[in-house]
Parts: structure tokens; C-alpha cells; sequence
């Protein structure tokens, strides 16, 4: 077998056959083509640039852009501005927050249900997780995992319908209740906090058992065992194995679930009663009237926004800490 | 699982009944909401004692809920693409990539994602009206699209990180500029991320009400829909129309768990 | 080198990563039809100057001048190079035959000259029945013969190997090494290999460069490298070797005459002739050292006894301790049977001034 690389045979061939090219030979020889690749990339620079340009201007108009905006919104005295009246700066928006306990209430009650919400789905979805990562083989794991997937797909509204036909007065619970002769009359679940809570824990429990699944998959399952063999019973293994050692996902899981608790607003609506007004519908108000409330709206939003980020930023470093103070 | 030891078989027991729990507590009220939908009554309420199909039959005779489905699928798809062309845009920029700046676009990447619902509602109703988008369609495509973004980055980047540099070096070797580098190597092995990624977008904006409900003009995407049917009182309407939305996303969903699954074993 | 247009000018390369000097003003020429190998511990600057040559890098200062231009500055798609990559990055979703094809397209080749040029090759290289197959469905030696055949295809003038056997198994790898010079010398291309695996570099190499710390310690042909270490680097680096430290006593025409713990040895002069009484160390080759019952007609001689013995099958490694000498240990090779009659009498050991190198550093 001869191989007479030397000879350049391509060079000549080129011209002769340019019709018969694939796509993408025709392609990077045609000359505009050619032209604007050679401009776009001169330099390492400026290809950079020309890839980083749309990104950038997207984060900060798209992202960024609207959060900004909100947050100047909220310190004008009207928007959108009538024609012929001047627009001015002030705090009264923030101010009115203050003034009256029918703003504040709600907020204090969101951030206090977000909080309980969030510890409950923690406890429910931790032995779930554990379960899952620890005692399923390995084979049936993701079978195990997307069985609770499924629902999870389903939307907002139609799972919070089906929580409200789970617990109404003739709904299955107080039906199962009757039933078994526990109660006579149906109990009262609906429009309290407490169907509120089971329709949140509902929606979130997802977002607290993923990163909990993932952070119990890392752990070696010696790791238990040397505990285990060193006399440490069930409960300390969990305490002073597995716990501390999934920190960092109970962590991230609480952060999530309490940002979307948070912000939730047809559920409330749904699932809840007068008594259970949550900041959201406060804030939905503003928008529902007429255009002249959109400041305090935007106040008050901005007001949610940056407790619900102290509260998570705060969570987060206490967990960190407690982390550290763990390995200490 | 018999290569667990014996040690831990009581808290496996224990374990796994507090599992099959959480199983009955996602299923039972769906399952609980489709049964509803088939009861021969005006009433929502246990027990069932006789079964119908007229709230189906009247549902799909109503073109109004029909063209709802269409508006909100079409709102899907349309953000969906939007935010696939961006979010691989910004996954390609920042993976494997350092300059000055790059944690801070990459913390503006994930904001939209971490802003609560009708926070993220609120921003993005102001700010549509600051540039002249009338609440609408337009609207509604442009808000779920700007949330979905992040999710993209992350899957996109997440796959991109395992693709070695080497593969890229050899296109640029043999002759291809990084354009081309890009749509034929980078891109089809970034093909099973997008189409996950796509899924998952697709049921985000599907699903979305808050963003939906404050950016909407007259006409309601699905969940805006039920939310309304469901202000003036349940009805078994609402069942049969909320079966039908459960079953075309957890049919999509499970086909594209699959089919990810499927693409990523190939690789 | 003394080639008046060579086909690679390397001119002060050097490349810096933030702190560190990844490559110290490296200047070579490489003739055309060479096969070239870089030589060196791992952050020696090998790859480095690879990744240069290939476009993948920029250099900090200095130029590289390919077939007269200068390129420097050129992308990789721009340059009439190719690589064969260590982990060979075939194109996973491509077959053979398109990942073969993939540079002749670009190269703006039309249809029937891209089948044509890829089933040659492919046949070259004995892969006529794999161009159908994919990446994944071959073993480890077809898939470096694809990426071979992949990099040759668009007709390089000078073709890169960044360590392609390192994935391959021991067996296979001594045939590969024959495969890949044969088919440099049917090709009559400019091979550029870069390799930490001396035995590699020994076997295919016509002309091996040792680099260290981003600097060039030794160039030359494999037998000059082998018997002729410039540095007591490149003499621990390659083969193994007795070293030797001592003082100069003199010299001898070519020869410098050194004082090893009271012996008198003789060994090549290096580059730049080291003053008397300076410190130097000489570099024996094991298989150099013969073994005689007598003190031998030798210019080197020593008498030591044998304190170890380890069977290596058609040889054997012999440790001498060296009378008079306390601590200086003398590692030998011999053939089993002459290991086996050498008993615990004393030995006489003996070498010739051709085998004994003398190192400046």
C-alpha cells in the first residue's frame, strides 16, 4: 500500500469541483460568510465580546431590568405619570406600610406561614429522601423518584383545586372521618391556615426533597455502617452522621421552599380564608384598581422581596456556621 | 436490597411506609379530583354513586375552552423557544469560561428563578408597561420566557461542563471556524439537554399562573381559566377540564423522562 | 538543522500561566520529514509548545514560523497543522468515515474528492471496514488509527501527537510505536510528538528534544541523548544509569580525568570544559559496566563485590559496593548466565571512556 501525501492534490481540485461541496464547505468558503467570520473573529477579544454582548444586555434589561424598575416605581409619588403632572421622588409608599396593621399583619403572617410551611415540608420529605437514597437499590431509585415526579408536573391551580376537594366539608377526609364514626358533623378544613399549609406543603415538597435526595446520595453507606459499628443506635447515626453531613441540602431545599412559599398567590386565595390574608393579595390589590396604586404596590413587593432575601441569606449562613461548628 | 445488613431493617420498614405515605398524599388528590369529574352531579362531594361522561363531552363541545388550550400551548411553545435560544446563549458563555464578571451574570442569570411569584409578577407587569408591552399574549410570552431562562442555563451548563475541550480543539484543528465548531460539535451533543430542558420549560409556562394572571389581557391562559371557574364556585366543568390539562403534562413529562433518559444512554 | 528552509522556525517562545513559565524562550528549527519528539516530566513546557504549534495557545513572547509565514497569531483552522489528540476526540455522533471526512469538507473539497481522499486513507491505514462504524463501537488501537487518519486527511504539513499511546495498553502500545513510524516514513511527514515516556520517544524518534522547567536540556538524535546525556537531567531521565560525582583533575585531549572518592576515571569531555578542581559528575550506562576476574586493561577500573542479584529474565541487575569507597553503590547489567557464575569473590569492574559521559550540571 503506497500513500502519496506530498503531492497537493486538493488545492487543485477545489476549484473544479466548488458545486459539488457539502453544506458546510460551501458554507465556509463563501465570501460573506467568510468576511464576517474574519471580522467577528480577529482577536480572542473580540470574539468574547461579540459572544458575551446579547448575554450581558440580557441579564441586566431582562433580569435585572425589571427588579430595578420596580424598586424606582416604588419611590415615585404616581406611575404611570398623567400627562401634564410631574412625577416626584418620596418614601410614603414605604411609609404607608408601616401605618397600618392591615399591611403589616399579612406581611408578618406570610413570612411566619413560609416559615412553619417550610419546616413541615422539611420534616415530611426527610425520611422520604432518606428512604430513597438510602434503602432503595440503586436499580429502582429513579423509578422510585419519578413516581413522585409525576405529580409534580401538574400545575399550581389544579393541584390546589384538588386539595380543596380533598379536605371541603363533604370532601374524602371528612368522609373517611364519618365513616369511621369519629366525627358527626364534618370538620371545618377548608379556608384556614391549615388547608393553606397542606396545599403549600403540597406544591413545594418537590423543591425540598430534590436537593435533600441528592445531598443523601453522596453519603457512602459505610458511613453509616462504621457508626453503626462503632454502638451508635439509629437516632444518634441520623444525628451525628447523616444530619450534619446534609446540611448543606436541608439547607438549599429550605431556601427554595421558602422563596416560592413566599410568593405563592392564587393558593392562598383558594385555599385560605379571611383570617389567612397573605402579603400577596395585599400586593395583588394595588394592581387590581386603578394605575395611581402601582407605587405602593411596587413598595410593597420590593418590601416582601428584601425580607424574603435577609431571611434566606441570614438561614443560610446560620446553617454554614452550624455546618462548621459540626466538623469542629 | 439483600446486600443491605440486617442492622437496618426496622428503620427500612419504618422508612418505607412513611414513603408509600408521601406516595398516597402526591396521588390521592389528583386521583381524587379525575374520579370527581365522572360523578353524575352539579355537586362536588363524596360519595360518588353514579358515573357520567357529560362534563367531558360538554367541555370539548365548548370552543371557548378549546381555544383556551390552543392560547395557552401556543404561549408555551412560543416562550419556550425564546428561552432555549437565550439560555443556551448564556450557558455557552459562562461554562468552563473565566473573566471579570462572571459570577455576578451568572447570579443575574439565576435571579428570575429566586424572586418569589408575585414578586416576579409584579416586576414584570411594571416593567412591561414601562416599555409599551399592552398585557397579552405578547406579555405573557415575553414574562415566562425572562423566568425560564435560568432553568436552561443550568441544564445546558450542566451538560456542556462534560463535554471535553478536546473534542472542540480537534473541530477547530481540522479546519472549522468557531461558528461552525459550534453547530456541529457543541451543539448536537447538547442536543438531549435542550430537548429536556424544552420539556421542562414547556410545563413552566403551561403550568404558570401568577405571571399569567398579571399579565393577561381578556383572554385567560388555561390555569387563569380555572382560577376564575373556580372564584364563582366549584363544578365538575372544572374536573374534567383540570383531567385533561393533568393528563397532557404528565403524558409530556413522562415521554420526555424517557426520551432524555433514552439520549443520555447513548452518549 | 542545518536545513536553509526548515519547515518549523521556533523563535524565544515562551509562555507564562499567571506566576509560573510554562516555556522559557524556546528556540528550535524542525526539518521537514523529521519525526521530532518532546521529551519531559509533565509541566516541563511540552505540551505547551504543542499547543502553540496547533494554534490553541498564544505565546507570552516569541514567534513560530510555519513553511516561511509566520503564524503566530493564526487560529488552528487557519494553519496547515493537524493533531492527534491523547484522548483522540473522535466526534461521538459522526461515523468513521464522516469524522475522516470532517477536515475535507471544510477544506471546501468537493463530494466524490472527499470519498475518494477518505477511502484511500482509510485503507491506508487498514479501517476500509470500520467507515460505517461509530466512535464507540471500536477498540482503543482503531480508534487511534481513526484519529490518525482523521488528522492526516487533510494533508498537514506538519502533523501533532500529544502522547496519542498513552491510552493504549502495554501490549499493544510496542506495536502501535512501529505502526506510527512506518507510517511516517510512507507519508514522508513532519511528525511533532510530544510523550513523557522515554522508551517512546527512544524508538520512534529520529531526533528527540529533553525539556525541563520550559528550557531545552538536551537536542538530538536518540544515541546522543542515550549515550552522550548532555545533563545529569537528561541521564536519569532516560535509561538508567550509574552517576558518578566527583572532582576534575585534569584533561587529556578530549577526555577530562576525574577523582572519584581516590579513583582516577576518564570520561567524554561535555560542552564548555570545566576548570580543574570543580566538581562534576560522570554518567556510566549499566549495560556498559563489563565484570573480570582481574583488574582489566581498562582505562576505568574498580574492584568491588557483588551485594545484589535480581533475575530479570534474559538479564540480570547486579549492585556492587566498591572497595575503599563507603557508600558507592555501582548498578550493572549482565546477561543471566554470567550473573549466575559472579559469586560473593571480589569482582573487578571495568568500562570503557566512550561509555562514560561527563555532565555539567
Amino acid at each position: 500500500m503506497t500513500y502519496d501525501a506530498s503531492t497537493r492534490r486538493d488545492g487543485q481540485s477545489a476549484g473544479s469541483t466548488a458545486a459539488d461541496r457539502t453544506f458546510w464547505g460551501r458554507l465556509s468558503a463563501w465570501g460573506p460568510y467568510h468576511a464576517l467570520m474574519r471580522l467577528t473573529t480577529a482577536s480572542p477579544r473580540r470574539q468574547f465580546l461579540i459572544l458575551a454582548a446579547f448575554p450581558i444586555l440580557w441579564v441586566l434589561t431582562q433580569h435585572l431590568g425589571p427588579m430595578l424598575q420596580m424598586l424606582r416605581v416604588s419611590l415615585t409619588d404616581a406611575y404611570p405619570v398623567a400627562p401634564g403632572v410631574e412625577q416626584s421622588f418620596t418614601l410614603d409608599n414605604y411609609a404607608r406600610f408601616f401605618g397600618d396593621s392591615i399591611f403589616w399583619m399579612p406581611f408578618f403572617r406570610t413570612l411566619t406561614f413560609a416559615g412553619v410551611f417550610t419546616f413541615c415540608t422539611l420534616i415530611i420529605t426527610y425520611p422520604v429522601a432518606y428512604f430513597l437514597a438510602r434503602h432503595v437499590s440503586r436499580k429502582n431509585q429513579m423509578l422510585f423518584l419519578l413516581l413522585l415526579l409525576i405529580p409534580f408536573w401538574v400545575g399550581e391551580i389544579v393541584r390546589t383545586y384538588a386539595i380543596m376537594i380533598l379536605l371541603g366539608n363533604t370532601g374524602a377526609v371528612n368522609l373517611a372521618l364519618k365513616t369511621l364514626g369519629l366525627i358527626d358533623r364534618p370538620i371545618p378544613f377548608m379556608y384556614t391556615s391549615f388547608s393553606m399549609g397542606v396545599g403549600i406543603v403540597y406544591l413545594t415538597a418537590l423543591y425540598m426533597l430534590l436537593p435533600l435526595y441528592s445531598a443523601l446520595e453522596k453519603l457512602p453507606q459505610s458511613m453509616n455502617e462504621a457508626a453503626a459499628d462503632l454502638g451508635a443506635g439509629a437516632w444518634t447515626r441520623f444525628r451525628r452522621v447523616s444530619l450534619p453531613l446534609t446540611i448543606e441540602g436541608i439547607s438549599s431545599g429550605c431556601t427554595l421552599v421558602f422563596l416560592i412559599s413566599t410568593g405563592f398567590y392564587a393558593t392562598p386565595v383558594l385555599l385560605g380564608g379571611p383570617s389567612t390574608t397573605v402579603f400577596a393579595e395585599t400586593i395583588a390589590g394595588f394592581f387590581h384598581v386603578a394605575g395611581d396604586e402601582w407605587p405602593t404596590g411596587a413598595a410593597f413587593a420590593t418590601i416582601m422581596f428584601l425580607a424574603a432575601l435577609i431571611i434566606t441569606t441570614v438561614f443560610q449562613r446560620l446553617m454554614k456556621m452550624l455546618r462548621k461548628g459540626e466538623s469542629a | 436490597m439483600n446486600d443491605r445488613p440486617e442492622l437496618f431493617r426496622g428503620n427500612r420498614i419504618f422508612l418505607a411506609c412513611i414513603y408509600w405515605a408521601f406516595v398516597l398524599y402526591v396521588f390521592v388528590p389528583l386521583i381524587l379530583m379525575v374520579l370527581m369529574g365522572f360523578k353524575d352531579s352539579r355537586f362536588i362531594g363524596f360519595p360518588i354513586r353514579s358515573w357520567t361522561l357529560e362534563w367531558y363531552t360538554g367541555v370539548f363541545a365548548d370552543t371557548e375552552v378549546l381555544s383556551t388550550f390552543g392560547y395557552s400551548i401556543a404561549i408555551a411553545v412560543l416562550s419556550t423557544l425564546i428561552s432555549i435560544l437565550v439560555g443556551t446563549w448564556i450557558a455557552v458563555l459562562l461554562e468552563g469560561r473565566k473573566f471579570a464578571g462572571r459570577g455576578l451574570t451568572f447570579g443575574l442569570t439565576l435571579l428570575p428563578a429566586l424572586v418569589p411569584g408575585i414578586i416576579s409578577a409584579i416586576a414584570f407587569r411594571i416593567y412591561a408597561r414601562w416599555l409599551g408591552i399592552e398585557p397579552g399574549m405578547g406579555a405573557i410570552v415575553w414574562a415566562h420566557a425572562v423566568h425560564n431562562v435560568p432553568f436552561v442555563v443550568l441544564v445546558v451548563m450542566a451538560r456542556l461542563s462534560t463535554l471535553p475541550k478536546s473534542q472542540i480543539e480537534a473541530a477547530r484543528d481540522l479546519g472549522a471556524d468557531p461558528l461552525i465548531t459550534f453547530l456541529r460539535i457543541t451543539l448536537p451533543y447538547l442536543v438531549p439537554a435542550i430537548l429536556g430542558a424544552s420539556i421542562f420549560c414547556l410545563l413552566l409556562s403551561f403550568d404558570d399562573f401568577v405571571r399569567s394572571f398579571f399579565l393577561g389581557g381578556y383572554e385567560p391562559t388555561l390555569p387563569v381559566m380555572i382560577f376564575a371557574m373556580l372564584r364563582s364556585g366549584m363544578s365538575p366543568e372544572i374536573n374534567a377540564i383540570a383531567t385533561v390539562a393533568l393528563v397532557l403534562t404528565a403524558a409530556i413529562g413522562l415521554w420526555a423522562e424517557r426520551f432524555t433518559r433514552r439520549m443520555n444512554k447513548e452518549r | 538543522m542545518t536545513d536553509p528552509e526548515p519547515l518549523v522556525r521556533i523563535e524565544g517562545l515562551t509562555k507564562h500561566f499567571g506566576e509560573t513559565v510554562a516555556l522559557d524562550d524556546l528556540t528550535l528549527d524542525i526539518a521537514r520529514g523529521e519525526f521530532v519528539t518532546f521529551l519531559g516530566p509533565s509541566g516541563c513546557g511540552k505540551s505547551t509548545t504543542l499547543r502553540i504549534l496547533g494554534g490553541f495557545e498564544r505565546p507570552t513572547r516569541g514567534r513560530v514560523i510555519l513553511d516561511g509565514a509566520d503564524v503566530t497569531n493564526q487560529p488552528p483552522e487557519k494553519r496547515q497543522v493537524n493533531m492527534v489528540f491523547q484522548d483522540y476526540a473522535l466526534f461521538p455522533h459522526m461515523t468513521v468515515a464522516q469524522n475522516v471526512s470532517f477536515g475535507l469538507e471544510l477544506k471546501g473539497m468537493g463530494k466524490a474528492e472527499i470519498k475518494r481522499r477518505s477511502d484511500e486513507i482509510l485503507s491506508f491505514l487498514e479501517l476500509e471496514s470500520y467507515g460505517s462504524r461509530y466512535p464507540i463501537q471500536l477498540s482503543g488501537g482503531q480508534r487511534q488509527r481513526v484519529a490518525l487518519a482523521r488528522a492526516l486527511a487533510p494533508d498537514p504539513a506538519l502533523l501533532l501527537l500529544d502522547e496519542p499511546l498513552g491510552a493504549l495498553d502495554a501490549k499493544l502500545r510496542g506495536q502501535v510505536q512501529q505502526e506510527l513510524k512506518s507510517i511516517q516514513r510512507r507519508t514522508h511527514k513532519t511528525f511533532f510528538f510530544v510523550t513523557h515516556d522515554q522508551e517512546e520517544a527512544l524508538t520512534m524518534s529520529d531526533r528527540i528534544v529533553v525539556l525541563n522547567h520550559g528550557r531545552v536540556e538536551q537536542d538530538g538524535t536518540p544515541e546522543e541523548l542515550y549515550f552522550r546525556p548532555a545533563s545529569r537531567f537528561v541521564a536519569e531521565f532516560i535509561g538508567e544509569t550509574n552517576l558518578l560525582s566527583g572532582r576534575v583533575r585534569g584533561k587529556e585531549d578530549d577526555k577530562i580525568v576525574m577523582d572519584w572518592h581516590g579513583q582516577t576515571l576518564r570520561g567524554l569531555a561535555p560542552q564548555g570544559s570545566p576548570d580543574q578542581g570543580e566538581p562534576i559528575t560522570a554518567s556510566v550506562r549499566l549495560e556498559k559496566l563489563q565484570f573480570h576476574s582481574e583488574r582489566p586493561e581498562m582505562p576505568n577500573a574498580v574492584r568491588g563485590r557483588v551485594v545484589g542479584k535480581t533475575f530479570l529474565g534474559s538479564r540480570m541487575a547486579m549492585e556492587i559496593a566498591v572497595d575503599d569507597v563507603e557508600d558507592a553503590m555501582l548498578r550493572a547489567y549482565v546477561d543471566a548466565e554470567t550473573g549466575a557464575r559472579v559469586g560473593s569473590d571480589p569482582v573487578w569492574i571495568g568500562w570503557d571512556v566512550d561509555s562514560m559521559a561527563m555532565l555539567t550540571d
